[in-house]
């Protein structure tokens, strides 16, 4: 009989996680009211879920391509032309740039444009590992941001022409 | 006997089911799986019955048996063994022919579902989206497709046959009155053909689980004469006239410079974005958000306002509209009929 | 249970290794290169006899030694010079006689022009002008113009920031910037006559082609497939500019130039308004159908012969309908715009295989007479002849390894699609062939009227597409696809075919490692120019593809081409080095070559680019010793 009672107390210690704080689903964008909005947004994972959306939606996807770029600079690599902070980023969505980044300011939100902001920066290997999903909510032709894993940026130096004389 | 007349006296009441009701049997394969499932439900329920006579019979046989053995000394009726083969025989002859007859009734109303799908159907073809119904009616000739959300209109007495499809994740599409449920899986392509027998307004929704708002992911079903059918497939394929003045206009300009255009299309104007309903014909709809409010103007505007106090985690976004602003952009789109 | 006897096991054991190892060897994508590549000319058929071999139209005539005044060296396009004075016997001392560098690090794809003592040079966007004085042994610039198109531009353009080059005609210079203006400069002085606006980049509109001058027109298309644009040709008057006539490649039968005198040869190409019928409603505002590439003129006939690229989005599933008159080939009266038959060689586009590759305007014998044809080796990976007069097909076979159809069916014109290939939503298609860029992209071929062979620059790509859904927003792309490139059999990415258009096969192929993105220059000497994208510019004989000479540039070479003979009488070929375009953007664009679907999916077959050539525009010019 005595031998029960410890068994039954680690019945109780799951509650202990109780206080663990969870993370909310900010759906009304109350992080636009954060005094600390790259936080606010940044360590969101569903804010980073819906950037990855949105990424797809407003065909960031087009010129970007998964980060590596094409028509657009590549967005994975260490390179900011005109900044990597998430308020650089978000201005860079939402005014354009100079050469050739549309200015998305009336064809988003603002709340949209910190997510697209958190994605990126996603995408440039600078979120928690924790906030990354597993597989996006639609069906992908590229490998989920969990086994992405960012690149140093590439010198280029020319070589030698592989062919030899025969 | 009680209890049959208890189940009848359900799908008695089954008629008045509602617009949403999977006891109604508004559409053909409704009403022919209707009717197969009263044969087994009267055939089960008869040999059911018959199982607890015999119980009872037994239980009480038994009981007098033994009051006479303890009289008797214990040896069993003669014929009891002949008596317990009969039965044998008898019970399972009859187990296999009623099992026997329950598969000619299912391979009969197997044989008339499969028979119906011959007839030139209504070619439509249903995506499910995260968390709204795309609905597009195919022409053999492509400018006459219609491309409509989260309302089906169908000619009664005549197939349509819906192909299904999703984007994102697993949806399933449930219209009760008309038929049973057919999944959208991303990747593949489903079929599913329905023949309304009578007219009127139903209510379909999303059967299976597709996140936030899957609860609020209902489609409505208009099924009608094929004449008036006929008047809503051309006053789809109408683009709305550009309004001309007033509130209308500006609440144009606003939905062609601002957020709108970039997720909605209207027919006929500069909008065509295809990731959000089609909004050509939006005020023609019973209900707006897939089902989740009726068609009013305060509806329409407390929507667009907020919704995602309406519906939270859905994907439209809070457009920031001052007063006038969302006045303006509601009134345009209650003239999209 | 007694233990098998050991030579059961042995036996067994290979066995077992023979099976799985010959399933693994044999199953696997034929991928292996099997270099080097580039060196050394395949031997597949004999040259055409004379009797049996294409020949220029009836009415060409040959450039004049010391001009080239449009990129495809005359309207026929048939990039053909008859100067001699370099031979395969002396080609293999040829050396550089004088290089000019642009400043510009982006993809360098015109070719210079000549006339007379001047040498005109354009650049890529900020699409600058130079006119090089030629009678000084170190060309001096007589005048440099700057257009200065919005900066803004170069966002809204889909494969690279090119320029396609200049024309020249009755002392006047014509070209087009990226952000849509025609100029006209004069020749002399540099000065600017008059500019006209043709496109807007809001709406995701370019303009990279070489306009074309004809009959007083000068010709220019729109570039913006991959942005839902409405693809459109516009005339314009020579002297000042203003539109003459505007012919929409989707859209109502009033704004194609669509009208009596239309007489499309095949029967699905026949009826009202069908570039709206074979869309989804208002498919056709945002459906693509740009002309951005090259445009022949016949001047008995006063017709021109153009294609229109692909419909937008690359997600078929979007656009229902054959998606007339997108992926086809145009034939219009060049003074009205009316046209008078069109080809698509395309229905319902599935792979991005716009149809704008070259036409070059022959006489060949067919069936015992001699036909006037176009022939054009198309994105599609088959080489079309047809007849220019009526739009019939005469023969369309494979050059490239196609798996994306089956064949071109001659009685209805219609490619016999394979239902493999077909792009499904929500999965991934594997192994199309060819790729995106098709058999061929734009890099034109030349055409050599002593062999009577089609040199092709091509392509030997595969890919795998994945659709997702495409979204419309004005000024960004309209895709719906995402794409990965790579080898496809043998391991090569690019080859060199001598195609014999009568014989329809091909005479010698030189199999390339990179894919090959420069125009061809076929010459009087027996020789065939080209160069590849880590920059070895390459002369091979034109009789049996023998690599005679070659040299490296600074660069990928991605441009075209020329001849000339200088004030000094000697003959010069001139090549721009400057890699870029659609495939070397992983270079120009300093791409990150750990997204395989960069680039439109390019970047998966070039990562080896990289550290082969840097950017950097600077033109070459060659000559013999002496």
């Amino acid at each position: 009989m005595s031998s029960r009672c410890p068994v039954s107390l680690l019945f109780l210690l799951p509650l202990t996680l109780v206080a663990c704080h969870r993370e909310t689903r900010d759906y009304e964008s109350d992080a636009l009211l954060s005094n600390d909005r790259p936080v606010a947004f940044g360590a969101n994972a569903y804010h980073l879920a819906q950037g990855q959306r949105l990424y797809a939606w407003m065909n960031c996807a087009g010129c970007h391509a998964h980060g590596g770029g094409g028509m657009g600079p590549p967005l994975r690599d260490d390179e900011w032309r005109y900044g990597g902070s998430m308020e650089q980023m978000v201005a860079t969505i939402l005014d354009g740039r100079p050469h050739g980044m549309p200015a998305f300011r009336d064809k988003i939100t603002e709340d949209q444009a910190w997510q697209l902001a958190t994605f990126v920066r996603a995408m440039s290997g600078r979120a928690r590992q924790d906030m990354l999903a597993g597989r996006a909510d639609e069906p992908a032709n590229v490998e989920p941001l969990t086994l992405d894993s960012r690149k140093p940026v590439r010198r280029v130096t020319p070589k030698q022409d592989d062919a030899t004389e025969e | 006997m009680k209890r049959a007349f208890a189940i009848s006296a359900v799908f008695a009441l089954g008629g008045c089911g509602g617009i949403q009701s999977a006891a109604g049997r508004d559409g053909m394969e409704g009403s022919l799986i209707g009717g197969l499932f009263e044969v087994f439900l009267w055939t089960t329920a008869a040999v059911y019955l018959f199982v607890l006579a015999y119980l009872a019979i037994a239980l009480v046989r038994g009981r007098r048996h033994r009051r006479e053995a303890a009289g008797l000394q214990g040896q069993p009726p003669p014929d009891a063994d002949r008596k317990w083969r009969t039965g044998l025989i008898v019970f399972t002859g009859a187990t296999a022919l009623i099992l026997a007859g329950l598969t000619i009734a299912t391979w009969l109303t197997d044989r008339a579902l499969a028979k119906a799908e011959q007839d030139s159907p209504v070619e439509i073809e249903v995506i499910g989206h995260q968390w709204w119904w795309e609905v597009r009616y195919d022409d053999p000739i492509p400018s006459r497709m219609v491309r409509t959300a989260n309302e089906l209109h169908l000619p009664v007495g005549r197939n349509a046959r819906i192909t299904l499809k999703s984007n994102d994740v697993i949806h399933s599409l449930w219209v009760p009155n008309l038929a049973g449920k057919q999944d959208l899986i991303p990747g593949r392509i489903a079929d599913l053909v329905l023949h309304p027998e009578r007219t009127g307004v139903f209510r379909a929704q999303c059967a299976e689980f597709c996140g936030l708002q899957h609860a609020k992911m209902a489609l409505d079903v208009t099924v009608e004469s094929e004449a008036d059918f006929g008047r809503w497939k051309a006053a789809q394929l109408r683009p709305p006239p550009v309004p001309t003045g007033g509130g209308a206009l500006a609440g144009y300009s606003l939905f062609q410079s601002r957020q709108c255009s970039s997720c909605h299309a209207i027919a006929g104007t500069p909008a065509s974005g295809m990731v959000a309903p089609d909004l050509s014909h939006v005020a023609s709809r019973r209900t707006i958000a897939a089902g989740t409010l009726p068609t009013t103007h305060a509806n329409l505007a407390a929507w667009i306002d907020d919704p995602q106090a309406v519906k939270p985690g859905n994907n439209m976004p809070e457009v920031p509209l001052t007063e006038a602003e969302l006045g303006a952009v509601t009134a345009y789109l209650e003239t999209l009929k | 249970m007694k233990r098998p006897p050991m030579w059961l096991v042995v036996v067994l054991a290979v066995l077992i290794v023979v099976i799985v190892g010959g399933a693994i060897v044999l199953g696997a994508p034929d991928r292996r290169r099997d270099g080097p590549f580039g060196l050394r000319a395949d031997q597949v058929a004999e040259l055409p006899q004379p009797a049996a071999r294409a020949r220029p139209a009836r009415w060409y005539e040959a450039p004049e030694p010391d001009q080239w005044t449009t990129q495809l060296g005359d309207p026929s396009g048939s990039r053909y010079s008859p100067l001699a004075e370099i031979t395969a016997g002396n080609v293999g001392s040829l050396e550089v006689a004088f290089t000019f560098d642009t400043n510009n690090a982006r993809g360098h794809e015109a070719a210079p022009l000549v006339v007379g003592d001047t040498m005109y040079v354009t650049t890529p966007y900020p699409n600058d002008v130079y006119a090089l004085d030629l009678t000084r042994p170190r060309p001096t610039v007589k005048w440099h113009y700057q257009p200065r198109p919005l900066q803004a531009s170069q966002g809204v353009a889909c494969c690279d920031v090119v320029n396609r080059g200049a024309a020249y005609d009755g002392g006047r210079l014509f070209l087009n910037t990226l952000d849509g203006q025609t100029i006209a400069l004069d020749a002399e002085s540099g000065r600017e006559l008059w500019r006209t606006k043709l496109a807007e980049i809001n709406k995701g509109e370019t303009i990279t082609m070489a306009p074309l001058v004809a009959e007083g027109r000068v010709l220019v298309g729109v570039s913006g497939g991959e942005f839902g644009v409405r693809g459109r040709l516009t005339a314009l008057e020579e002297g000042s500019g203003a539109v003459a006539w505007r012919a929409y490649s989707t859209g109502p039968d009033a704004e194609v130039l669509i009208g009596p005198e239309f007489k499309p040869y095949y029967a699905q190409d026949q009826g009202p308004d069908l570039g709206v019928h074979t869309w989804n409603p208002d498919g056709w505002r945002i459906g693509g159908g740009n002309p951005w590439g090259w445009i022949s003129y016949d001047p008995e006939l006063s017709m021109i012969y153009y294609g229109t690229g692909n419909p937008g989005p690359w997600n078929p599933s979007m656009r229902p309908g054959d998606n007339k008159w997108t992926a086809g080939i145009f034939a219009r009266d060049v003074r009205t715009g009316k046209a008078r038959w069109f080809y698509q060689s395309s229905p319902h586009d599935l792979f991005d295989h716009d149809d704008v590759n070259e036409s070059i305007l022959l006489d060949i014998p067919f069936n015992g007479r001699l036909r006037k044809v176009i022939a054009r080796p198309g994105r599609t990976g088959f080489f079309y002849v047809i007849d220019r007069e009526t739009g019939q097909v005469l023969s369309a076979d494979p050059y490239a390894h196609v798996n994306s159809a089956l064949r071109i069916d001659l009685v209805t014109g219609r490619p016999v699609v394979n239902p493999e290939k077909m792009p499904k939503p929500g999965r991934v298609t594997r192994n199309i062939c060819p790729a995106a860029p098709g058999g061929k992209d734009w890099n034109p071929s030349a055409f050599s009227p002593r062999t009577g062979l089609v040199y092709i620059p091509h392509l030997n790509l595969c890919m795998d597409e994945g659709e997702v859904d495409a979204n419309y927003i004005a000024g960004t792309p309209f895709l719906g696809a995402d794409a990965r490139m790579y080898a496809g059999p043998g391991g090569h990415r690019g080859v060199m075919t001598a195609w014999d258009p009568v014989g329809r096969r091909p005479v010698w192929r030189i199999r390339e490692d990179l894919p090959l993105w420069s125009g061809a220059l076929a010459t009087g000497g027996d020789l065939v120019f080209y160069g590849t994208l880590d920059g070895w510019f390459k002369a091979v004989d034109a009789r049996s593809g023998k690599l005679l000479w070659r040299h490296k540039l600074s660069s990928g070479i991605i441009g075209m081409p020329m001849t000339y003979r200088g004030p000094d009488g000697r003959q010069y070929v001139a090549i721009f080095a400057g890699v870029g375009g659609w495939s070397g953007a992983i270079v120009a664009g300093a791409l990150d070559p750990a997204d395989p679907t960069s680039a439109l999916g390019f970047v998966n077959a070039l990562g080896d680019l990289i550290p082969r050539t840097e950017p950097g525009g600077r033109l070459y010019v060659f000559a013999l010793p002496g």
